[in-house]
């Protein structure tokens, strides 16, 4: 190595010593340099609205206002997914005559009404095999203090059969309609006629 | 505080839209794939029986809902196997009874008509009796709630062929299961309610010869 340095040119030499010598740097020369880095201004994105909604950013809510803004999104959400379910299931046939001790009044002529006297009841529905037996798809109301559980289902004409759902599990036939034979289940049935419309 | 309201309004908004897009597709997956919640062997089991039905010229809709029904009443594989063969034997059976010409409905309550005992032979002759084209559907629902609630079976079906050879249309017999039910429900005997009813309907139903068998009521209840 230093026989490489001796052989080279006076010139190279004297810049290379002059290179290898030490800078004498300010104490705060460090510090200067962090704080004009900092004042520099930040890149921003080409789009605000992309960088605004993707910076990072805290906040905080009270207890209560947390817990109501859960309970609201739930309930919208529970709400949206019925509103989707019946329009998907809306009965586009309409019947004239139904066979059923509950005969339409005032809703739709084509709709079938379904009542259920049950004051212990929290929640009932209806299922049967217009609605795929499924327990959360036709929800009864109940505005009587007597526990009348009523809902107008719009029914295609034919033999259907159906069963009451109280509180989500307890499965009871219609006691105002014709029951069908055992469903094979442990459980008891009641159908329904829809007639077609009289040509 | 503005930016916060600005802030809470947008986490709102977001998770409103994706609660109701959760909801959205669990209407989706149940309406798209009714059958989705069987296990892959029932399920494969129970459509072949739907594949069976179709080929047959069956109505394969009381298939699908026995099935469904049975996920709704939380019934295991097994069971809903065997309830969806029941009712596929059954509606064979009712349309062999019954004839090729047979509406779905009629099947259908023929088929429930056969779960409760009544027998092919029987379901045949009550086709046999009735008033011309007058459909089945109505007098067999009446007949299977009959026997459902404890009328012994041969009186139940000798008294609706008797309505039926009389001309009973389907009001007489909707008005004949309700007098009968709210006689069962205050307590008397089923048998007995049938005849004493039976006994009060119109003369034009009862023009048809008494059925054989069917004891008077006076007789039925000692």
């Amino acid at each position: 190595m230093t026989d490489e340095f001796d052989s080279l040119d006076a010139n190279v030499r004297w810049i290379a010593t002059e290179a290898r010598r030490p800078v004498p740097v300010d104490a705060d020369a460090r510090a200067r340099l962090l704080e004009a880095v900092r004042r520099e201004p930040v890149p921003t994105s080409a789009i605000p609205i992309m960088a605004w909604l993707t910076e990072p950013r805290g906040f905080s809510l009270p207890p209560f206002a947390t817990a109501a803004l859960a309970a609201g999104l739930v309930g919208i959400g529970v709400l949206g997914g019925l509103l989707l379910n019946r329009d998907g299931r809306r009965a586009e046939q309409s019947a004239v005559a139904v066979v059923h001790p509950q005969l339409p009044d005032s809703a739709a002529a084509h709709s079938v009404k379904f009542v259920l006297i049950a004051p212990q009841a929290s929640k009932v529905s209806v299922v049967g095999d217009f609605n795929g037996w499924d327990a959360g798809a036709t929800p009864m109301s109940s505005r009587s203090a007597d526990g009348t559980w009523t809902v107008f289902v719009p029914l295609q004409p034919g033999l259907h059969t159906y069963s009451f759902v109280l509180d989500g599990s307890h499965f009871v036939p219609d006691p105002a309609a014709p029951m069908a034979p055992d469903d094979g289940f442990g459980h008891r049935n009641s159908v329904v006629l829809v007639r077609k419309p009289a040509t | 505080m503005k930016n916060s309201l600005i802030r809470s309004g947008i986490v709102a908004a977001t998770l409103i839209a994706g609660a109701t897009l959760l909801g959205a597709q669990d209407v989706r997956d149940r309406s798209g794939d009714p059958l989705g919640k069987l296990d892959p062997q029932t399920r494969y089991a129970v459509e072949l029986m739907l594949d069976s039905a179709k080929l047959a010229g069956l109505p394969y809709g009381p298939l699908e809902s026995k099935a469904l029904e049975g996920i709704s009443k939380r019934a295991s594989g097994r069971d809903i196997l065997v309830a969806v063969r029941r009712v596929l034997r059954t509606l064979r059976d009712a349309r062999s009874a019954l004839g090729p010409l047979a509406s779905a409905d009629e099947l259908t309550a023929a088929a429930g008509a056969l779960r409760v005992g009544i027998s092919g032979a029987e379901l045949t002759h009550l086709a046999s009796v009735r008033d011309g084209k007058m459909s089945l559907t109505v007098p067999l629902i009446v007949l299977s709630d009959l026997v459902t609630r404890g009328v012994p079976r041969d009186t139940a079906s000798l008294t609706i062929n008797q309505l039926l050879r009389g001309g009973a249309a389907d009001d007489d017999f909707l008005g004949l299961w309700r007098s009968v039910e709210r006689d069962i429900v205050s307590g008397t005997d089923p048998g007995v309610a049938l005849l004493n009813r039976v006994r009060q309907l119109p003369p034009r139903v009862q023009a048809g010869p008494p059925a054989a068998g069917v004891r008077p009521p006076e007789e039925a209840k000692s």
